[in-house]
């Protein structure tokens, strides 16, 4: 599995990767990093992942604009977001662009595990 | 606009538990830092309906620590903009914890991070209204809320 991982925060990035790697399912995934939407879009359509679990709120590009680009672009991929801002007009909104889920920070590898239910 | 009152307390421990693996405790005795020792302080503002911000600050070697927890790396190989990184990451969970308590529309900004010696961070136009002074493993940690004042700015 090739999972994606967007966050301006090296240490975002780290733990999203370790807690992934503790999950069962996700044992021997392939991680790839990309600091913000613009990065992450080209990583997208140049490989495309199995899954992206990207950040919000984000320079360049922010997690809601790389979903939208993605829409644009036609290109449907498995994608949450894992953010420290979670309101429920931000739900809604990932919602309507096609999210699959929204992990609020700090989360732990149990409660990324249960928002990844039935998405990969 | 009316002052804001969370629990910084219960916001931040459920940050360093989660996020590091170590406990916070709260009411720490000494609530403030001393002169000499260098500390990283995360910053993030909130606009929009309700405004203000976040501030972390911890000692450089708590923040150390922390980087080598969220990188998983040793402390011989962390670099200042990994403890900047982290620091600002601490800090923005704790603004957007805070965030998800408003009412209204509001925008976080991305964390800015200030670290040396005996300084002081401040944000024209707004107060401190809540501060929680933390330790965890001897070291002080404090969490404070900022809100813009009416008629500043």
């Amino acid at each position: 599995m090739n999972i994606l991982v967007v966050d301006d925060s090296k240490a975002m990035r780290a733990i999203v990767k370790r807690a992934l790697s503790k999950i069962g399912r996700f044992a021997g995934a392939t991680f790839r990093d990309a600091v913000d939407g613009q990065q992450a879009l080209a990583a997208i359509q140049e490989d495309k992942p199995d899954l992206v679990l990207s950040d919000w709120n984000m320079p360049e590009m922010t997690g809601i604009e790389l979903l939208q680009a993605l829409n644009d672009a036609g290109i449907s991929v498995p994608f949450g977001f894992v953010t420290s801002e979670s309101t429920p007009e931000m739900h809604e909104l990932a919602k309507t662009h096609g999210a699959r889920f929204m992990v609020s920070k700090p989360f732990t590898p149990e409660s990324l595990d249960r928002a990844l239910e039935g998405v990969v | 606009m009316e002052t804001l009152h969370v629990d910084l307390y219960r916001i931040a421990a459920d940050i360093w538990n989660a996020m590091l693996g170590l406990d916070l405790e709260p009411d720490r005795p000494v609530d403030v830092h001393a002169p000499d020792e260098r500390v990283v302080t995360g910053t993030v503002l909130i606009t929009g309906d309700w405004e203000g911000a976040v501030t972390v600050q911890t000692t450089e070697q708590h923040a150390i620590r922390s980087t080598g927890l969220m990188m998983m790396m040793e402390d011989d190989e962390i670099e200042e903009e990994d403890v900047a990184d982290t620091v600002g990451e601490l800090a923005n969970m704790a603004g957007g914890n805070v965030k998800g308590l408003l009412e209204g529309t509001c925008q976080l900004s991305l964390p800015s991070v200030t670290s040396g010696r005996d300084y002081h961070v401040s944000i024209p136009g707004t107060k401190v209204v809540q501060r929680s002074a933390l330790d965890c493993e001897g070291q002080l940690v404090v969490v404070s809320l900022l809100q813009r004042q009416n008629g500043a700015g």
